[in-house]
Order: structure tokens, then sequence, then C-alpha cells
């Protein structure tokens, strides 16, 4: 194997996004002895099994994002994640209120301090279950914190969607463009990717969140202008850090596209008479699809983490809006004395991240066609002595 | 890593073996062995029951039902079966190599050795010292960050008190065995950087460095080209004269089994369903599943074989290495529906790797209605051609004219027209169709794009090719996936005739398939190559089906055409040296018959002094 | 090889340099240098904009300004912090090499961790410590790592102080850590029942043993390890060196290794009377260290036999754990020295900066302070980490398992170890190779955070501050600097990969 000018790799050891969970084949097992199972006779009934066709049986009839979808949903990780990535989008968007409809918390101006009650602890009681007056608590001023938590959160999966999108479609076109074309394009896109990526993405994004924080002083916008950035600046940012996060993704789709462009029935199609656009939009990318949900799924989780981290540091959300990374910074201080102030944003951090990385493993292992989940011993033994017992019987009752 | 030592064993009886080869007498075997001299002709292996199950969708699957068998010392005993036949999962079972969800039930005994259930710790005495195996993929089965040298001394330093320097010398000497060029420099090499022969000369040369008792050959020779195939089961066939282990041969191929077997069982569904004699399968078959089996396989010369040869030789030769044959004359009155005139073909650069000229001064004839077979070996260049023909691949230099158009230099915007007369059907069924386009979409594409039909016209033109490939019309509507590797095949076909195109390329459409299946296949193909008449470039490796289908073959050997006639004169009567080999290398389902051309092989093969 | 080397250095240079023209540009228009004048009430502001703007050449366009930066680079020298006035040069000596020392540090552990842990789990797949494992890996893998630190920082470092200076038995939690200690490295090594039970009494038993030693016989107050403490661990060490690279019946690698130990305990006196008499510094650590290693290597060649190789390797390593403990042992002697010193105070876990000014003593009180601060910082950083090579292993080394060679490996008769060590880990760790690079990458930046939070004097916080206020040269050298680490990083990486597989054949 000669190389380019880099040793070459297979794609699954492409390096990939963050800090490697997605890609790699994870829980392969080929349980491939078995060509078909019996009774799938097809018609070469009487020639015998004879070709590899793969358990058609448990997927008869079935289209492949069916089947996708049906081992989705038996993932109990995958489950649970999204359980509890619907409870907290649920919790904060009906308390807090979004796309102009007020929520049901009472507190909906989360910027409002008041009276400190009963020395600004929090109030919820799990048994019996009551949310109290502040159920998070207060800070010193006497903000509420179960408002500025609610408000953050969306925050946080509003930056989390709108990042994965734009990452995504950037990430897409760069790697599809790169892979399709191969060649000079190729190089170009991919020196270009080499160039973002070489810094930590944390720098790019502390230099394109400063960026947007200090332009309309800077460039002495108006007022509107000025004050239509400082309401979106949560959107803004998203935009910006989506600039920065594409690159995993455009190497992942790249590496994809260079394998699935090699593939018969792209040839197919070309020698059909396909054009290049219907090529890469037909034929190529509904078979890269699943590296590119489950990676921008990955991407989503640490986008939450980068923009909490960044409005830690002072360059991402700063007030009037709220960001849970921009609490945990102001309350860090506080910590001896008001701990709540620094639990429940993180807790919430953690609970987001946390189920999108249970969906992103679900959804790989939903896609990739060589995970089958295999029984323990004890499971296999049971089901075998339950065949030996059958056959015994079987036998003594033909006796 | 290098190897460790292993000098605590105690001294085992030195294994005397008169069959052996010669260090191992001296060595000391350090794990134990059953004891016992072995002779030629003793039981060595008596298989009862034994059944083979594995864990799937939540439930136990039979993959072998109650196997039993006896293998005597020095006997070939082969294993035939297609896929999914539990052939190499019975095999494998002896040493306790199935998958982590298989299970293994019965009895197998080595010698008085009870080899089910044994524990791991006793089984890692067993494998590689009495019981070793050749695997299918000398690529894979080779660990790829080791010199194969070492992996060999690897297998001898865990059964043998050795020092290194001894066991390098008896590795050198069993490379030298297996006739690997130059030994000593090999011994160094990586597998990567052996040929595919090469490697599995070595896979058997560890099979064979602890003398086993019991050899399993797993498809050896499937992967291999064949005439590498035709020097491996030379090479084995000799070493049997020289070892006492017994064989099992696992293969679906019944040409290598007409060549090596002494006797042999044939498996369908996991049940055995006749075993015998070598002479009982073959001539006189019993269980209607042996005879269908064997009728599938196409026997090379059954053909031509009474026909006699017109007086008027039509094969054109090539002069020497680096020069392809002469264009041949063809009826000035007829458009060739494809002509190639002193091409070369290029893959074209790819960043730093340069092009890659994989076919060179090709010159080669197609007329309308005929079939021409393409064959020759891995990396010979035949499918570089078939892509070439349906601009699939740039023609580098030389002209190429498809059904009287010259496409030589076309741009990809001027190749509309030309791709509505031409089909190709792939390899590789699993490969051909886009897994997340029902199989309708893709046999209808090419109809979409280049008529513009849709709505209910496109659906009954589909539904008519399928069914013209024998197929329901309700299976439009089915992925990929859900269909067998034959009807896959009958798509492909479907969507490379779904214009009714003058020229049909069909690459080695049915190596990937079961033989009974791939009788049918190619029954098949053609019927409806008699019904379309269509010219057709078929390329495969094997020259039985090309001699079943083509009226005229084409011999390739390095980027070169070297031969090109009628077949008839090309199978019975072969000029050139490569030909000749080429020929008597494919083993034909008669072990008297392949027996008669084994020797004269075995002739050709020393006279042309050829070291694989 | 060589040409190889240049051509990739070439391309570093060049986009290196495309790099800093980029985020020169993006700093120009990101930085706001007159921020607080603008809102200024002084009387003088239009003039203070004015001088200003004459100070950092405001009214010059943006390249060409780059370009004077540049040439000045070249020349070595990177600018200033203007608003302080400090030269770049005189920030960067001390940030540099602390920054790369606490990446280097949390990196290297991270990967011995997360590459031993995820193999476990491969190897255990679908057992109950595989999904543990999971779990947990997945639990790090969620946490914001800026969180992790405040954490550490307002939490345990307070309350680990608290208790080095009052340490008392708490049975609840000593029994819990020993219950939890058993049930790993019995999910980790026990194969069936049986065996599982044994492991966990086992390691209930040591752990629950040390714990008590260490708490009831005041060990805590003055930590040491000492003579007889070298001599179990070196024991410990040659069994399971021999264990995992050879197997325990390989008896000349036994003994070449016990020899080792039983060389290392004799030399500890000695080496305690060079420790006393001998001021040290780095550089004779190493050269003690390399003296270790040539001894192992000369014990594992005299027991050698045939198989010198890996005598001597398996010595070697024995040399280094006990080198690394003999170390660990000198440090801990000046535990109580240390603990009293004012600038101590008796709160020896660090939270702020990474030394203590104006600390005094020799350099064995140094070095205890080093990583008295390094302690939580790594800690942090590591945990983020080790949690994504976990995973990663895991994914390769569950792949590589499926590979025909292993079944070919087990057909040869090889014992489990050899099948798992030689066939497996070995191409199970290739992958890692083009990892390693982009993790570094990451934790160069979570270094920025932990650097902030810690209030290190490293280069992340530099390029905090700077980037706050506004002053682009240091964050131009941040830039720089890391981006000539992550291509190096990048180049070590492919050049390895080329060593190692030799499928790859290097070509420029």
């Amino acid at each position: 194997m000669s190389t380019d000018d880099k040793p070459e790799r297979t794609p699954a050891e492409e390096p990939e996004f963050g800090s490697q969970l997605g890609g790699q084949p994870d829980d392969a097992i080929d349980v491939d002895p078995l060509a078909t199972p019996p009774g799938e006779a097809a018609d070469e009934a009487a020639f015998g099994r004879g070709e590899g066709v793969g358990d058609s049986k448990e997927v008869e009839g079935l289209s492949q994002g069916q089947i996708v979808w049906s081992r989705f949903i038996r993932h109990k990780g995958a489950m649970g994640g999204m359980i509890v990535l619907g409870l907290v989008a649920l919790l904060s968007l009906t308390s807090m209120g979004a796309f102009g409809i007020p929520g049901w918390w009472r507190i909906q101006n989360f910027n409002s301090s008041g009276n400190v009650i009963n020395g600004a602890a929090p109030t919820l009681k799990l048994w019996p279950f009551t949310l109290g007056e502040h159920p998070f608590g207060q800070d010193d001023i006497g903000r509420d914190n179960f408002a500025l938590v609610m408000k953050g959160i969306q925050t946080s999966l509003l930056v989390m969607v709108v990042l994965g999108i734009i990452a995504l479609l950037i990430g897409v076109a760069v790697g599809a463009l790169s892979g399709y074309y191969r060649g000079k394009i190729d190089t170009a896109l991919m020196r270009f990717t080499d160039l973002v990526i070489t810094l930590p993405v944390i720098v790019m994004g502390a230099v394109l969140g400063k960026l947007i924080n200090t332009l309309p002083d800077k460039m002495g916008w108006s007022y509107d202008v000025t004050q239509a950035i400082r309401d979106n600046l949560p959107l803004l940012l998203a935009i910006m850090l989506g600039l920065v996060l594409w690159t995993g993704l455009a190497r992942l789709v790249r590496s994809e596209f260079l394998t699935l462009r090699e593939r018969e029935f792209v040839d197919a199609a070309r020698v059909a008479g396909a054009s290049d656009w219907r090529i890469i939009s037909k034929h190529i990318l509904p078979n890269a699809v699943g590296v590119i949900i489950v990676n921008t799924t990955l991407m989503m989780a640490a986008a939450v983490t980068l923009e909490a981290a960044l409005s830690f540091l002072g360059f991402g959300v700063k007030a009037p809006n709220v960001s849970l990374g921009m609490l945990i910074s102001q309350y860090q201080g506080a910590f001896a004395t008001r701990p709540w102030l620094f639990w429940w944003p993180g807790l919430f951090i953690i609970l987001i991240a946390l189920s999108i990385n249970f969906i992103g493993d679900g959804l790989r292992d939903a896609f990739d066609p060589r995970t089958k989940r295999i029984p323990s011993q004890r499971q296999m033994n049971k089901a075998m002595a339950q065949i030996l017992n059958d056959n015994t019987e079987k036998a003594g009752a033909a006796k | 890593m290098t190897s460790e030592a292993t000098n605590n064993g105690k001294p085992d009886k030195a294994k005397s073996n008169e069959g052996g080869s010669p260090d191992l007498t001296t060595a000391v075997r350090l794990s134990k062995t059953l004891g016992g001299e072995v002779n030629r002709g003793d039981v060595i292996l008596k298989v009862r029951d034994l059944s083979v199950n594995f864990w799937v969708n939540n439930g136990w699957f039979t993959a072998a039902d109650k196997l039993s068998y006896d293998l005597k010392a020095g006997e070939v005993l082969a294993i035939v079966g297609e896929s999914g036949s539990g052939k190499t999962q019975s095999a494998m079972s002896l040493i306790g190599l199935l998958p982590k969800n298989g299970r293994a039930s019965g009895s197998a005994k080595l010698k008085d050795t009870e080899l089910i259930g044994m524990s791991i710790n006793q089984l890692q005495h067993i494998r590689g010292n009495e019981i070793s195996v050749i695997f299918q993929e000398p690529m894979t089965a080779l660990n790829p960050v080791y010199t194969v040298g070492f992996q060999i001394v690897e297998t001898l330093r865990t059964h043998f008190v050795m020092a290194p320097s001894q066991a390098k010398k008896r590795a050198i000497e069993l490379m030298t065995l297996v006739e690997i060029p130059d030994p000593i420099d090999s011994f160094d090499k990586f597998p990567h950087q052996l040929s595919g022969g090469q490697r599995q000369r070595i896979m058997i040369a560890q099979a064979l460095a602890c003398d086993p008792k019991l050899l399993i050959a797993d498809e050896p020779t499937t992967a291999l080209d064949v005439t590498v195939q035709g020097e491996i089961l030379k090479l084995m066939r000799e070493l049997r004269e020289r070892v006492t282990a017994a064989i099992i041969l696992i293969t679906h191929d019944m040409g290598v089994v007409a060549d090596m077997a002494d006797r042999i069982v044939v498996m369908k569904d996991g049940q055995v369903v006749e075993h015998g004699t070598s002479d009982e399968i073959f001539n006189r078959p019993e269980h209607p599943y042996t005879r269908q089996l064997l009728d599938s396989v196409p026997h090379l010369g059954s053909v031509t074989a009474e026909e006699e040869l017109p007086a008027a030789r039509l094969t054109l030769v090539s002069e020497g290495e680096q020069a392809g044959v002469p264009l041949e004359a063809g009826d000035p009155s007829v458009t060739p529906a494809m002509l190639m005139e002193d091409v070369a073909i290029e893959y074209p650069k790819q960043g730093r790797r340069p092009a890659f000229r994989a076919a060179h001064h090709i010159n080669l004839r197609v007329d309308p209605g005929d079939v021409v077979g393409l064959v020759g070996e891995s990396g010979s260049g035949k499918t570089t051609i078939g892509r070439a023909a349906v601009a699939l691949l740039p023609v580098a230099e030389g002209k190429l004219t498809i059904n009287g158009r010259d496409v030589t230099s076309a741009k990809p915007s001027e190749l509309k027209p030309f791709r509505k007369e031409v089909g190709i059907v792939f390899q590789d069924p699993g490969s051909s169709l886009n897994p997340r386009l029902p199989v309708g979409e893709s046999i209808g594409e090419p109809i979409l794009l280049h008529l513009g039909l849709g709505g209910s016209e496109l659906s009954k033109r589909v539904e008519n090719l399928l069914e013209s490939v024998q197929l329901p019309r309700a299976m439009r509507n089915r992925y990929p996936h859900e269909l067998s590797g034959g009807q896959r095949q009958r798509i492909g076909i479907a969507r490379a005739l779904a214009l009714q195109p003058k020229l049909l390329i069909a690459d080695e459409p049915t190596s990937a398939l079961d033989v009974s299946v791939q009788a049918r296949v190619l029954k098949l193909f053609q019927d409806l190559q008699a019904e379309y008449g269509f010219a057709c470039v078929f390329i495969s490796h094997d020259l039985a089906v090309v001699e079943m289908l083509s009226q005229r073959i084409a011999v390739m050997r390095h980027g070169y055409l070297v031969e090109v006639g009628p077949t008839k004169e090309i199978v019975s009567d072969p000029q050139h040296p490569y030909t000749q080999r080429l020929l008597s290398a494919v083993p034909v389902p008669d072990p008297a018959e392949q027996k008669r051309r084994r020797e004269l092989r075995d002739a050709i093969i020393e006279e042309q002094h050829i070291v694989s | 090889m060589l040409r190889f080397i240049a051509r990739r250095l070439a391309i570093a240079v060049g986009l290196l340099l495309v790099l800093s023209v980029l985020m020169y540009w993006l700093l120009d228009i990101a930085m706001d240098p007159l921020d607080d004048l603008r809102t200024s009430p002084a009387l003088n502001r239009d003039q203070l904009i004015e001088l200003r703007v004459l100070q950092l050449n405001l009214d010059q366009p943006w390249y060409v300004r780059y370009w004077h930066w540049l040439t000045n680079c070249f020349q070595g020298n990177f600018g200033t912090a203007w608003r302080t006035g400090q030269s770049v040069n005189s920030l960067l000596g001390g940030a540099a090499l602390t920054s790369i020392q606490l990446v280097f540090a949390a990196t290297v552990i991270a990967l011995l961790l997360g590459v031993t842990i995820g193999l476990l789990s491969a190897l255990r797949q679908y057992t109950t410590f595989d999904y543990a494992i999971t779990f947990v890996s997945f639990v790090l893998y969620a946490l914001p790592i800026f969180w992790v630190a405040v954490l550490l920082k307002q939490y345990l470092a307070i309350g680990v102080n608290d208790y080095l200076n009052n340490p008392v038995m708490n049975w609840p939690v000593v029994l819990g850590i020993s219950v939890i200690a058993g049930l790993f490295w019995a999910g980790a090594l026990g194969t069936d029942l049986k065996r599982q039970l044994i492991v966990f009494g086992g390691a209930f038993a040591i752990t629950l043993g040390t714990l008590c030693y260490i708490l009831l016989s005041g060990w805590i107050l003055r930590p040491q390890i000492g003579i007889v403490g070298i001599a179990i661990i070196g024991a410990a060490a040659a069994y399971a060196v021999t264990l995992i690279f050879s197997g325990i019946n390989n008896k000349r690698a036994l003994y070449s290794a016990l020899t080792t130990a039983v060389v290392g305990v004799g030399t500890y006196v000695g080496v305690q009377w060079l420790f006393y008499y001998v001021p040290m510094n780095e550089l004779w650590l190493i050269g003690l260290l390399l003296v270790a290693i040539a001894i192992a290597l000369l014990i594992g060649w005299l027991w050698g036999g045939p198989d010198r190789a890996v005598s001597m390797r398996g010595a070697a390593v024995v040399a280094v754990i006990m080198s690394v403990f003999v170390y660990v042992d000198r440090v801990l002697q000046g535990w109580q020295t240390y603990m009293n010193m004012s600038a101590i105070n008796r709160r020896p876990i660090a939270t702020i900066g990474s030394q203590t000014p104006n600390l005094g003593g020799d350099f064995w009180i140094a070095q205890l302070d080093k990583w008295t601060h390094l302690l939580l910082p790594t800690i942090a950083l590591v945990l983020i980490s080790f949690a994504g090579y976990t995973r990663y292993q895991r994914g390769s080394m569950l792949e590589v398992m499926n590979q025909d060679y292993i079944r070919t490996a087990r057909a040869k008769g090889l014992s489990e170890r050899i099948v798992i060590v030689r066939h497996a880990l070995r191409n199970a760790l290739l992958p890692l190779a083009s990892i390693v690079p982009v993790d570094f990458i990451t934790m160069i930046g979570g270094a920025v955070i932990t650097e902030t939070i810690f209030n290190w004097a490293g280069m992340g916080r530099m390029f905090v501050t700077s980037l706050a206020q506004s002053e682009p040269d240091p964050v131009m050298i941040y830039i720089i600097i890391t981006g000539g680490l992550a291509m190096i990083a990048n180049l070590v990486a492919d050049f390895l990969y080329g060593i190692l597989d030799p499928r790859i054949r290097v070509n420029a």
C-alpha cells in the first residue's frame, strides 16, 4: 500500500468528532454461520438455502428505515435517553414558555430579583411532592433559580438544534463534495478542514463568541440592531459554533463517500445514465445517512457542553440572556454558601448531554447491521436445556 | 513482541513418526500428545451424532444435525455442500472454534480422546498440535503485523521445547517443504508482501508445523486463482503422501473434491444426505440432491468433446510477453457491437498515486448477437475491459467503437445515447443494488432517465422485466436485503436489459453464487440471450462457464489479450502456453477424468517451469 | 522516510502560516481595544482614543500589522500584552512549559487508564461489568469539564485538606470502598462464578487491609513507603509483569523480574544516601532511571536463555515501576516538613496556581509542591477524556477479536493470554495512533478551562485573559504554539503508525 501524504487508513479508523465516541464499529459481533434461517426458501427451494441472505426472516417486508427504527426502539439506553430528554425539554418549555406562549411557572421574568426566603434554600420536596416557593432555591439577590435554570435549558436546547443543523449542512456538503469528486476539490476542502480542526474547538469558539459579543459596540451599530443581536445572542452563537464544529462530520462523510462511490450500484447508476447530482443525492447520501445521523447526534451532545463552557469562560451567552454555563460561572464562588446554585444547572447539562449520548449510541447500534446482541451465557444455557428437555420428552412420548 | 521461552515442559515422549518431517523427531513435545503410534489406515477420528446449534433471534437454530463419520489416517474426507449447509461449523466444532453463540453436542473422538466438551486448557494442547486448520482467506487469516516466519515459529514453540534458532530452522524447512520461493528471505516477510498462493502455502506450512494427526482444510483454494489452485492442490496431494495426517477437506467445488477426496460427505441444510467413497458419489449418486449438485456443475470439455475441429484454424495467438493478439478480420458489412482497436485502458491518477495501466494493446471484436467469453485470472485486466466498454473507465490509447459509435474521447455529456445501448451486470449482487431503493426503482432507473417514462407506464415496464427474469411482479417493492443472492442477480440482469441494449457486459455474474443457483441463473441468461439477441462480453474466471455460454473465447493475462478464437478450438486445442496451463488447471467433477487431466497439468507445469 | 517527514513538515508550516493570517484577521474583527474608552466619562476621551490608536497602530490596515507582527516573530520578538506592557516572551516563558506538562501528564494517564479499562470491558462484553463501565464512561463523557473542575476545587480539595489534618476511621466508607474494589476486580478478572468469588474476596480483603493500615497506623500523617513497601511492590510487579508479558510458566522471565526486584530493594538504601548527600535535579533523576533500566536489561540478559528479549523487557518494566516508587517514597519523606511550612499551613492540596510562591525548601519539597498542584487539574482532564479512550478501545478490541487471524491464533493452540496480548491488543492499539492527536488537541482545549479555574499561569489562561482584554499578540502566540503542537502530534502519530503497521509503507 503506498501512501498519499498520509498513511492510508480504513474509514473506520478515521479520527472523528470530539472525543471519538462515534463511528467505530462498537459491539460488532458477526453471527455469521447462518446464511438463511430455515423456512426462508425463496425460489431456490429445491436447492436448499444456498445463498447468504442474512436474517431475512426477521426483516421480511420491511424497508431499511423500519428495521433501523425497530432496532432503535428496542435499545434500552436510547429509549431512556429519549424519555429523559423529552421530559427535560417539556419541563423547560412549558414552565418558562416558548414561541411567545407564556409558561405555567409563576415567575416568568427570570431576571427579576425578590425577597430572599428561608435563606434562599430550595423548597423542592420529593415526598410528598411539592415545588414550594423556590424549588431550586434563590441567589443572593433573590432571583429564582428554577426560572433561571429552565430558561438556561431552553438556551441549551436552542443552541443544540441550531448548531446541529448548521454543522450538519456544512459537514455533509464538504464531505460529500470531497469524497465524491476527489482530486483537487478534495485536497482543497480537506486542507481547509485540517486548518479548522487544528485549533481546539473551544479556542475557535471563544474567538467567534468574542466576535459577536463585541461587534455591535465596536461597529457602533444602531440601537435596534444592537438590541436584536443582544436578544438573539444564543442563536447567533449557535450559528458561529456551527461554523466550527462541522469538521469531524465532514471527514466521516468524506470517508463514507469514498467507500460508497466504489460500490457497484453507483457504477450501475452511472451506466443507467444518472447525473452526478442524482448519484450523490439518490444513491450515495441515503446510504451514508446512518453515519450522518449518529455523528450529528453525538455532535449535538458536545455542543451542549461547548456552549456551556464558552458561557462559563465569558465568551458565550451573556446577560440578559441565560445559559446553564453562565449560571455555573456566576455562582462558582457561592459554592460553599449556596451549593444549589451550582448543582442544578450542572445536573441539567449532564442530563441533556447524557441522554443525547445514549440516543446516539442507540442509533449507532441500530444503523450498524453487524450489531447483534448476544444474550448472556445463562440465558442460552436455559434455552438449550429446554430444547434437550423437549427432545427427551418427545422421545419418551414416542415410546 | 518476540516469542517466549517455553522451557518448563516436562520432557514428554518424543513423538516418533516415520511419515513426519525430519527435525521434529528429536524435539521435545511440550504439549501432551494423545500417545500411541498412528499408522496409515487406523481410524483416528470417530464422529457420532455431532450437532451444532446457533443462537439466533432468540432461539436455537440447528446448523448441523447428528453427523456421524469415521476418518482414517492418511485419508482425505471431503465435506461438500453449499453455503449454509453447516459444513464448516461442524468441522470447527471439533476444536472448539465455534463463534460465541454456537454450541456443539454429540461426540467426536480423536483416537480415544473426546473432543466435544473438552476444557479450553486441554483444547489448547490439541489445537495446532494434534489437529490443525488451513483457513479459506489467506489474506485475513494471517496476522498482518507479524512476519510469516514468526507466525510459524510461534506455532512450533507453543507445542515444542525449542530454541528460537531451532524453530527458525524448522520453519524454513517447512517453508521449503511447501515450496515457498526463497524461504530464507521469505521468513522475514509480512503477509501482505506475499502473493495469495504463497500466503496459502504459509498457512499450510503452519498447519503442518507440529505434525498433526488431523488437518482441517476449510475451502483452502476458494480464494485463489485457478492456476494457483492447481498448484496448491498439487502440493497438498504430495504432502498427503508424506505425512500420515488425515485430512478433512471442506469445499463447495466438486472439481476440487474429485481431485483430492477418498471419501465424501454431502451436506444440505445441516443434514448429511449422502456419504460414500469418491467413486460411489461421483459415479453412482443416490440422493437426488447429490445428483442435482453434480448436474449443476459446469463441466469443462463437456460441450465440445465429440465434435470435430474445423480444418482451418481461426484462433489468434499473441507473439510474445508484451504483445496482444492482432485484430481478427470480420465481416465488413456488419457493424460490430463492440470494436476495440489497439486499446489501452488506465485507472486515472488518484492524488499522488500515479495512473495505472491495466490493459494494453487490446484488439477485440464482438459482432451483434455474439457471446464472447473473456477469461483470465484476478488482476489480468478482464474487468477493466468490461468497465471501459460501458465508459466507466476512459480509454487511454487506441479506438473504442460501440455499435458503430466512436466513444474513445466522448465527453460525459455525449455519452447518453451510447449508454442507452449498453448494459452491464455486475459480479457482486450484494453490492450492485442500492440497498436503500426498492428493487423496482433500481430496474426502472434507466427507463426513467433515458425514456422519461414514469407512473403506470414505468410500472408496467418494470413488471414485464421482472417477469422476463422469472421473478414475481410483486417483488418490485422489495428491498435488496430481502432477496436471495440469486434473486438479486436476476434483478441485476433485468436492470441491464431494461433498455434492450445491443451490447451487454456480464462481469462474473455468477461467481458469487452457489453452484445450483449459478446453474439456474446461467440457464436464464442463455434463454434471454436467445430471446433478445444482444451481443455479450461474458467475463469470468471459470472456463467451464464460459465454454457453456460463448461462441468465442478471449484469454487475458497481465493486461494483454494472449489468445482469441472460437470456443471449441480454444478448449480442445489451446495454442498459447498460458491458455494451456489455465485449461489444464480447471478441475472437473469426475475423479477418473480429473486424474488424467491432473497428470497432464503436472506435465505442463513441469515443462513450463512455473512457480507461483 | 526523510522525504516524507520533510514534506509533512513543509505542509504543516504552510498550514500554520495560513492559520495565523486567518486568525489575525478574525481577532482584528473580534477585538475591540477601545471598548473601555468608548464609554469612558473622561473629558479627554478623544485624546485618549487617539493615543491608543497610535500606540496600537490601529490606523493601519490589519494586514500591515500582521506583517509587522510576523516579521517581529521571526526575529524572536513575540510582541507585548499592551494593557500591562509585559512582553509576550516573558509571559510565555513558564506558561508554555506548565501547560504542556499538564496536558502531557493528563494524556498519558488517560490513555493508560482508558486503554486498560476499555480492553477489560471488551473482553467481558455483555457482562454486568461491561455495562457498568459503559454507563460510567457515558456519564463521564457527558460531564462538562468546567463543572468537574469547580467541583474538585470547591468541594473535594477542601474536604480532603480537612480530612488530612484529622484522619478518622469511617467504617461505612471504608467498607463501601472495599466492596466496590472487590466488585470491580471480580468483574474485570473473573470468568465464572467461582473465580469471581475468589477475586472478590481477595480484592476486598486487600483493599480493606490496606485502608485499615493507612488509617489506623497514622500512616496518613506520615506517609511513606519504606523498604518493606518497596519490597512488596517489587515482588508484586515482578509477578504481574511476567504474567502479562510472558506467562508465569516462563521461569527465566520470572527469575529475571524477581532478581530485578531484589536488586531494586538492595539499592534502596544506597539511593537514600545519595539523595541525602547529593543535591538532586531532574537530570539526576533521569540518569538514575536510565541506570536502573540498564541494570535490569543486564539481569534479563544474564538470565535470558533463548528468549533474552522477553526477559530483558520484563526486567526493565519492573525496574521502571520500582524506580517510580522509590521516587514517590523519597518525595513523601518530605511530607511532614511540607505540611508544616508556613506557606502551606497544613492545607496541602492546592487549588490555585501551579506552584506555591515563596515556598523555600529543597528539590524534594519543590517536587512535592509540584505534584500537589498538578493533582486536581490533572484529575479533571483525565476524568473527561479517559471515557473517550475507554469507548474507543473497547470498540477497536471487539472489532479485532472478530478478525480471522484471531481465529487462526486460537487454532494454533495459543493460550488465551497470548491471543489477546500478542495478536489482538497489538492490532487493536494501531488505530489509537490516529485518535491520540485529536484527543491531544481536545485536551489543550480542556486545559484552557482548567487553567482558568485553578488559576494556573499557563498558556490557556493567558489565552483567555488576553482574549478578554483584547490583546492580540499573546493570543496569536497561543494559537501558533497550539497549532504547532497539534501538527507535531499528528506527524508523530502518522510516523508511529508507519512504523507499527508494516502494511503501510511511507514513501513521500
